[in-house]
């Protein structure tokens, strides 16, 4: 570029050559150079015409406003800082989190037919789940005319199996229909898939290797398929390998697929019936309301054959994204709700930001429309600032979701499913980026209208002296009384969330959790006889029993917190027995050995734990927990009733009460229990046994791991602690809390910068008024509490509004609380309190500044 | 100067570049150069001038350096570059199927 200096010695040089030919000419140099000049027309003309032709056009004029607005910018950097933060954080929030639910309930499952896959199943209201049993998904199988495919897997996935050889390991084998890659359209990425005839109990066992299991394990060996390995003692033959996209529609762990038995004459009468997870893909042409009308139409065909199981249990025909999202709608709302008030509160902030900056600037703009500036140009110069903002807070969003994002699947990635695939939601982020921009423009753009309209000389004569931006003044307040309002309710979800997790983290267990271990060895697989089993128990309690520190252990079926083995019908011996299939009261069933209440620190609540004289009475002895005895015996008292017999077997007396432990979760009360002196290793899926040591985890783990491999090869085993139970369970409300946490304090952050920025403008602005009280005789402490007041009042309406929205909002957070009830009045209290310590705390600074004010200084400066 | 004629949309530039085909010359150089080779009718505005030869060395047909005229001050000459001279050409041309579209249209219809 030329620089115009350049230009204006171009010209000279014209003029002196002029002047020289007009002299040569015969003319004097006075005329001459008058002449000249009179030749050369109008200079300034001249200079910008050619300058706006080195610039190129107008595209000159918006690089000048840009770099005018970047001046502007760097100049007031307080202001620059907390508008692009206060919009990036906004951003970010909404972004990462709604990519991060996205991916994990929401996004369609990668499949060719996502569209058209169904969940289908009934619906058991009593035990809370969706599935359909095994005789029914045959019929259906057999009789739809919705379906293309109707697949079907075990229910909840499956247990741990164990590869055999050297170096046992655990496989998460999961069973399913011979359909069932066939209905999502997936094929192996090498071998082949199940035949229907592997569906036949007597066929050869086939197995398919997920992608990661394989690589893991067999190093990505092509000639793994076609050979047979041990898997649960078992051989089956590896017939194929997953691809690595195929993500498994349930969120279970899956390290192989092997084909589910599926008789084709079950029946309703069989002995035992399995339950299944149903999926079906649609057929081409048929709406989802015809596949319910079909499914109707099977249902009833069971129904009629087993009325007493599918009464008041309705049929389900749902698109599988709806069911997976269905799972964690609460969860879902509570996040988005919580981002939306975050950005809401960043919006407002820097709404509230613009408009004390443009307050401020009125003396400017005044004056630059004083000597000529149009209005269209102003407005040009205060939206390029803006966008610039925009822009600015846009590219550090993308970098603080990028950083949120990765965040999250290195501490997260192993507790949820699917993080690994997180990815930034391009319609989210253009989303918030469009809510930030609009808002921006809209307060960018409201001194420009006001411009206009702006009497200049008023302007110029009380600028700076506080009077202009008095319109401003009581939006801006109410900017700052929504923030605090928003943030209210955003501390009181996460309070709440907070104290969920607390409860379920420290609540009293029932029992003494420390030094608890529960050590499982799952069996590898059916072929391990019954007579193996028990020496294999006794080997490893004995061990276990042997080793330094052991306080006590012993044999159970279910863990401490885990709700029993199996889930029976109550009966008592006093009362008639409900009839079959009749859902009626129900008790989990735990069979232990005696010593399974000192090892777990269970309480004994009355009448006395196992004796080693029950050794003789095996099975016929049973201790239940408070929750049923307080459910099925009522003012009575249990000891020496005789329950859980009839059908189920022999009775059973009952010779204690323990008190409750959380045995259905930590956030759920506990359900009734019963522990029957008989664990019966050869029921169970494996082994577990619950001890309590001094000794460190580890070294068990380790000791036994390697008694088993001398004495029992082929075995392996796990160990875990009560403390690492908890952590598993309460992963998913941790994230929660962490999240809605992380949010709040943001929100609150947020609105007390946004107090302390509003008091103090407003006492920037009327630092001559003060001057002129303090002047007349008001106290330091008088205008102290004049701004204080001023502040109070803006605290008190944000915190009215945001306690009454709190109190709407979050009833719809109840299914998420557990230990504290969502209207709590502790919880507003503490939160309110906080806030107006920390709102008085902001609007302090700017009082005391006000108090300081010399009045001389302030009236001077007029 | 009733004869006077205002000058074309666009012939400025093809001026320019056929004077400056004789050798480098300053902006006052190539406004007289032009009023003199068309015996006073073509007068150039110096405000169509100066933004005119800015354009041209914009788009890269002109170069300008600074020399000392006969004025003995410093002047800015201008002079074709390869690509002016390029241009140039395909301006004469297109100018010539003007002239020679023009003066058809203005015989007189052959009965």
């Amino acid at each position: 570029m030329v620089p115009d200096g350049d230009l204006e010695d171009e010209l000279e040089g014209h003029l002196a050559i002029e002047v020289r030919q007009l002299i040569e000419g015969g003319m004097s140099r006075e005329a001459a150079e008058l002449e000249a000049r009179r030749r050369l027309g109008n200079r300034a003309l001249i200079l910008e015409d050619t300058r706006a032709v080195r610039r190129g056009g107008s595209g000159g004029r918006l690089w000048q406003d840009v770099r005018y607005a970047a001046r502007v910018l760097r100049r007031g950097r307080g202001f620059t800082v907390a508008a692009v933060l206060s919009l990036a954080l906004g951003i970010a929030a909404a972004t990462s989190v709604f990519s991060i639910y996205d991916t994990i309930f929401l996004r369609s499952l990668p499949y060719r037919y996502s569209a058209r896959i169904m969940w289908v199943g009934v619906h058991f209201g009593k035990m809370g789940a969706e599935f359909l049993p095994s005789p029914d998904y045959v019929a259906w199988r057999r009789d739809n005319q919705a379906f293309e495919q109707l697949a079907a897997s075990q229910a909840n996935g499956g247990g741990v199996s164990v590869l055999g050889g050297g170096d046992p390991a655990e496989v998460h084998a999961v069973r399913v229909s011979a359909n069932f890659l066939e209905a999502f359209g997936a094929a192996p990425l090498t071998g082949r898939t199940f035949r229907t005839e592997d569906e036949l109990p007597s066929a050869p066992r086939v197995v398919l290797l997920s992608y990661r299991f394989w690589r893991d394990h067999f190093q990505r060996r092509r000639d793994v398929i076609g050979s047979t390995i041990p898997l649960d003692g078992t051989p089956h033959q590896v017939i194929g390998v997953l691809p690595e996209s195929f993500v498994f529609p349930m969120d279970v762990p899956v390290d192989a697929l092997t084909a589910l038995p599926v008789a084709p004459n079950a029946s309703h009468r069989d002995r035992s019936m399995s339950t299944w997870a149903i999926f079906g893909r649609l057929r081409p042409t048929v709406t989802v309301a015809q596949a319910r009308a079909d499914v109707q139409r099977l249902y009833a065909a069971s129904a009629a054959d087993l009325p007493q199981l599918f009464k008041n249990n309705p049929p389900v025909v749902q698109p599988l994204r709806d069911h997976r999202a269905g799972n964690v709608h609460a969860l879902l709302y509570t996040l988005m709700a919580a981002a939306a008030c975050l950005l809401a509160i960043a919006c407002a902030n820097v709404a509230n930001l613009l408009l004390a900056r443009w307050s401020a600037r009125a003396r400017e703009l005044a004056v630059r429309a004083a000597i000529g500036a149009s209005r269209g140009r102003l407005a040009r110069q205060l939206l390029t600032e803006v966008g610039m903002l925009v822009a600015a807070a846009t590219l550090l969003a993308m970098v603080l979701v990028n950083l949120a994002l990765r965040g999250f699947v290195h501490f997260a990635g192993a507790e949820l499913p699917r993080l690994g695939e997180v990815t930034t939601d391009p319609r989210v982020f253009g989303i918030a980026v469009l809510v930030a921009s609009v808002t921006a423009l809209l307060f960018g753009g409201l001194p420009v209208l006001r411009a206009g309209r702006v009497d200049l000389h008023a302007v110029l004569q009380q600028a700076g002296r506080g009077s202009v931006g008095a319109g401003h003044g009581l939006l801006r307040r109410t900017l700052v009384a929504v923030e605090i309002g928003l943030s209210v309710v955003l501390l009181c979800g996460a309070a709440l969330l907070f104290q969920t997790l607390w409860h379920m983290q420290y609540e009293p267990l029932g029992f003494q959790a420390d030094h608890v271990l529960t050590v499982s060895v799952p069996w590898p697989g059916r072929s391990v006889d019954p007579a193996a089993r028990t020496k294999v128990a006794e080997d490893v309690v004995t061990t276990l029993r042997r080793m330094p520190g052991t306080e006590a252990a012993s044999l159970t079926e279910c863990g401490p917190l885990s709700g029993g083995a199996a889930s029976l019908n109550f009966t008592r011996s006093d009362r008639p027995l409900p009839e079959p299939y009749q859902q009626t009261d129900s008790i989990g069933l735990c069979g232990v050995d005696p010593d399974f209440f000192r090892a777990s620190g269970m309480r004994l609540l009355r009448g006395r734990f196992f004796s080693d004289d029950d050794v003789n009475y095996r099975g016929l002895r049973v201790v239940v927990n408070d929750a049923a005895a307080r459910a099925y015996f009522a003012g009575e008292d249990p000891i020496g009733k005789q329950i859980l017999g009839g059908r189920a077997g022999a009775w059973k007396t009952v010779v204690g009460v323990v008190a409750d432990v959380k045995n259905q979760g930590l956030n759920r009360p506990p359900a009734p229990e019963a522990f029957v002196n008989n664990p019966s290793e050869t029921s169970t899926a494996g082994l577990m046994i619950v001890m309590r040591t001094m000794a460190q985890p580890s070294m068990i783990s380790r000791a036994l791991q390697d008694d088993l491999r001398a004495s029992h090869p082929g075995f392996l085993s796990r160990v875990e602690t009560v403390e690492e139970t908890i952590g598993k369970l309460s992963a998913g409300p941790r994230f929660n809390m962490v999240l809605v946490t992380t949010f709040a304090a943001l929100a609150f952050l947020m609105a007390v910068i946004g107090v302390y920025g509003v008091l103090a403008f407003s006492v920037t602005q009327r630092r001559a008024e003060i001057g002129i009280r303090m002047a007349l005789g008001a106290s330091p402490r008088a205008v102290l509490g004049l701004v204080l007041r001023e502040g109070a009042v803006l605290v008190a309406a944000g915190v009215i509004a945001g306690v009454g929205g709190a109190l709407v909002l979050t009833r719809y957070l109840a299914s998420l609380l557990y230990g504290v009830r969502a209207t709590d009045p502790a919880t507003y209290l503490a939160v309110v309190a906080v806030l107006a310590a920390a709102a008085g705390v902001a609007s302090f600074i700017p009082a005391r500044r006000a108090s300081s004010v010399d009045p001389l200084d302030a009236l001077r400066h007029e | 100067m009733s004869d006077r004629i205002d000058l074309l949309q666009g012939t400025l530039d093809l001026l320019i570049l056929q004077v400056l085909q004789w050798g480098p010359e300053h902006g006052h150089g190539i406004g007289q150069a032009i009023r003199m080779r068309s015996q006073e009718a073509l007068q150039v505005e110096h405000g169509s001038l100066y933004p005119a030869l800015h354009r041209l060395e914009k788009r890269g047909w002109l170069a300008s350096e600074w020399k000392i005229s006969e004025a003995n001050r410093r002047a800015r000459y201008y002079k074709l570059t390869a690509a002016g001279r390029r241009q140039l050409l395909e301006e004469q041309s297109r100018w010539k199927q003007l002239v020679r579209a023009v003066a058809r249209t203005m015989k007189p219809v052959k009965e």
